[in-house]
């Protein structure tokens, strides 16, 4: 039996060498195509991101009206930390984040589990009417968002009407109400989008764990929480981390909806990357000092999620 | 090595790129040299906002343009928001590539452009005559006594009120003729007693009312330099803000966010008065059934020393870039708005505005009588009022420091004390503005 074996090693042996090095020729022929298909977008990539970033750091350490710039060192990044705008900035943004993502992470997950109910009918309007908000202008549903919530919108109508409010509330002008506001409009805007992350998530859970967790005895909440949650745990991470993202460089709804007022209540930091670029006398060294902020807490807020939620290697 | 490769080809890429940029930086100032040297061009553009005002304005222009060069006038129409972003854009990047000949620059903003981007415009002191411009407006349309706008749109602000709604009050148009702030919220009171409506509205993201109202003492956020913030010392201040605050105070003001709910409290009878610049007769002029029951009287003072009843609300001029074509935009705006009167007339007919060319203010035009205010010659008032506006400057941080002053005033409404918040905005200007 050994004799047999090795007489076929050494049989085997000089083919398989062969063939190695052809394989060997192809890998390197098509490592060698493989990278002229993403020099293409590498070079892209380079010209249009990476450079600007570049840029925008070494912009980053100077200072000036317009055009006229000069290197003032760490002068930007002091003037930061001692510049009310900015903190007022930063804690609205921390504010829509902490509260609005868990929000809406928790929102979107129990719709989706709802909407994968089986014995559910319509399944598709609803699931088509909550994923529709995202697909609408940002604009467009800031401007609809904000006479909704006007003065004489229809919200204080109905408030008004069925004896809610005694007297209509001004939303856009008071401080809290302005901040609920935009929360409510990402959340409308996202929800349906982050649903359907999950919705097609679930459909890869096998349906026999739910069914031996029955048989043992789970009940629907345990189910929810015992396999359903994780299960989805890496879209979890993706999706809070995508929003996130999206939250830290929000703009549209609160240029639109309040114009960062009233008094800078509602103001974020990217309205302020804005403001100190075009509505002021430009300082765009200032203004992309606090654009590296951002770039800062995306970094820093993706690695937290990565250890809490990440799977370690 | 394949980290080791991409990392050398991202290196090569920037080292390539940063030659690049610095190559076109010194390529943009060969072409800047050479714009320099009169190269005439056979076509001009010229950037304003506002179809039925500037837009308007500029066609009539181009219809009265007669000048010795015949070069076509074409007329680009931006939002103002997007004029401004463009031109911070390509100035700052340092091309001159698609920018226009004639750009229409807010008043406010002016300063902070002509300083930013110093050799971007083109002088215009040899072209026209400064004296010939209300003047008011030459402080913020010149530089280090070089004159570069060309004064346009007045922005002159007057009163507008509802003449029915006064009676029903017990009041006459002469009662809120030439009064200061407080008489106004006394009459205020009454309005809203007698028929329930408020007196005017506020935007509390907007502090226009307060702005007014300090220039009728010739006061600003700034000092005379332009740039050192003028809040924690500033009586003409402080007073606008106590003002402010007696309106909310007296429930007066029906509380507004944006322009909409602003023109739409007026367009529904909603108030009885309208503190602001001329350029809101159209939108007034809108609720064709409110016809005759409006008069415009002179803006409220503030009350003290030294303050007259004439104030400005924004208001906007025109530059030339310096870049080809500029003898030819020059010598268009010189031929139109800088020395004709009968376009001024044509301009007060057709489309209402009022420009700040002093020799315009004669013409038939401007003392037409106009129906829908009971027949006031508000034109020739207005433009009268144009002559007594103090002329501030103002600056190079109007937008800046409102958005301090605006949270300043949330916190004094709220109950914190004056003289506090405006050292605290006075304190946060000077730390953000250097």
């Amino acid at each position: 039996m050994s004799q047999q074996l090795t007489k076929k090693n050494e049989l085997d042996l000089p083919i398989r060498h062969k063939e190695t090095k052809r394989q060997r020729t192809n890998v390197y022929f098509k490592k060698k195509v493989g990278w002229l298909f993403v020099i293409i977008s590498i070079i892209a990539i380079t010209i249009f991101n990476f450079y600007p970033m570049v840029q925008a750091f070494l912009l980053s350490f100077q200072s000036g009206m317009g055009g006229n710039l000069e290197y003032v060192g760490l002068a930007n990044w002091k003037r930061l930390f001692g510049d009310p705008t900015f903190i007022a900035a930063l804690t609205n943004t921390s504010i829509f984040l902490l509260i609005q993502v868990p929000l809406m992470i928790v929102l979107a997950l129990f719709l989706s589990v709802l909407l994968n109910d089986p014995t559910l009918k319509f399944k598709s309007f609803f699931r088509i009417a909550i994923f529709l908000p995202c697909v609408t202008s940002l604009v467009a549903y800031s401007v609809i968002f904000k006479y909704l919530f006007g003065v004489d919108g229809i919200i204080n109508q109905f408030l008004v009407k069925f004896g809610f409010a005694t007297q209509a509330i001004n939303f856009l002008a008071d401080p809290f109400w302005a901040k609920v506001v935009i929360i409510v409009a990402i959340t409308w805007r996202w929800t349906g989008y982050n649903m359907i992350f999950y919705l097609s998530a679930l459909q890869n859970v096998d349906k026999s764990i739910y069914e031996a967790a029955r048989i043992d005895g789970a009940n629907a909440i345990q189910q929810f929480f015992q396999i359903t949650v994780p299960m989805l745990k890496p879209i979890i991470l993706f999706t809070s981390i995508t929003s996130t993202i999206g939250t830290l460089q929000i703009f549209d709804e609160v240029v639109n909806i309040t114009n960062g007022g009233p008094g800078n209540a509602t103001i974020s930091i990217s309205q302020y990357i804005y403001n100190l670029s075009f509505k002021y006398t430009p300082d765009f060294g200032y203004a992309s000092t606090v654009s590296y902020v951002i770039v800062i807490l995306v970094v820093i807020l993706s690695i937290i999620q990565f250890r809490v939620a990440g799977e370690r290697k | 090595m394949k980290k080791l490769f991409l990392m050398l080809l991202l290196l090569v890429g920037m080292v390539a790129l940063a030659a690049c940029s610095s190559g076109d930086e010194a390529s943009s100032g060969g072409s800047e040299s050479s714009s320099e040297g009169s190269k005439s061009v056979d076509k001009i553009t010229a950037w304003a906002w506002d179809p039925a005002f500037n837009i308007a304005a500029l066609e009539k222009a181009k219809e009265a343009y007669s000048g010795d060069s015949k070069v076509e006038v074409e007329i680009i129409e931006n939002a103002q928001d997007d004029i401004i972003q463009k031109l911070n854009t390509g100035l700052s990047s340092g091309t001159t590539k698609g920018m226009p000949n004639i750009v229409l620059i807010e008043d406010y903003r002016a300063q902070s452009f002509l300083q930013a981007y110093p050799d971007a415009f083109h002088p215009l002191t040899d072209v026209i005559k400064s004296d010939d411009f209300a003047e008011y407006k030459i402080a913020t349309t010149s530089y280090e006594g070089e004159q570069y706008g060309l004064p346009f749109d007045s922005g002159v602000a007057g009163l507008y009120v509802r003449t029915d709604y006064l009676e029903e009050a017990g009041y006459t148009v002469e009662d809120v003729t030439n009064i200061t702030w407080d008489e106004y919220i006394e009459v205020g009171k009454k309005v809203k007693e007698a028929t329930g409506k408020n007196m005017l509205t506020l935007d509390p993201n907007d502090l226009a009312q307060v702005r007014m109202m300090i220039q009728t003492n010739g006061s600003w956020y700034v000092e005379e330099d332009g740039s050192t913030p003028n809040l924690a010392n500033n009586e003409a201040l402080a007073k606008g803000f106590e003002t402010y605050k007696k309106m909310m105070d007296a429930d007066i003001a029906k509380i507004v966010s944006d322009w909409s709910q602003f023109v739409g409290a007026f367009n529904s009878g909603d108030v009885a008065s309208v503190p602001t610049g001329n350029w809101i007769t159209p939108s007034v002029k809108q609720a064709t059934d409110q016809s005759g029951k409006w008069a415009v009287v002179p803006m409220p003072r503030l009350d003290m020393e030294g303050a007259v009843n004439a104030s400005n609300l924004g208001g906007s001029s025109w530059y030339v870039l310096n870049v080809d074509g500029k003898e030819e935009a020059a010598d268009f705006l010189l031929n139109t708005f800088g020395s004709n009167p009968d376009l001024y007339q044509t301009l007060v007919k057709d489309i209402g505005a009022i420009g700040t060319f002093s020799a315009a203010a004669e013409g038939d035009a401007f003392a037409v009588e106009d129906e829908f205010f009971g027949g006031q010659q508000i034109i020739s008032d207005f433009s009268q009022w144009t002559d007594e506006i103090p002329g501030v400057n103002y600056g190079l941080h109007t937008y800046a420091i409102e958005d301090i002053l605006v949270t300043g005033m949330q916190d004094y409404l709220n109950g914190a004390e004056l003289s506090k918040v405006l050292e605290n905005s006075q304190a946060q200007a000077e730390a953000q503005l250097k």
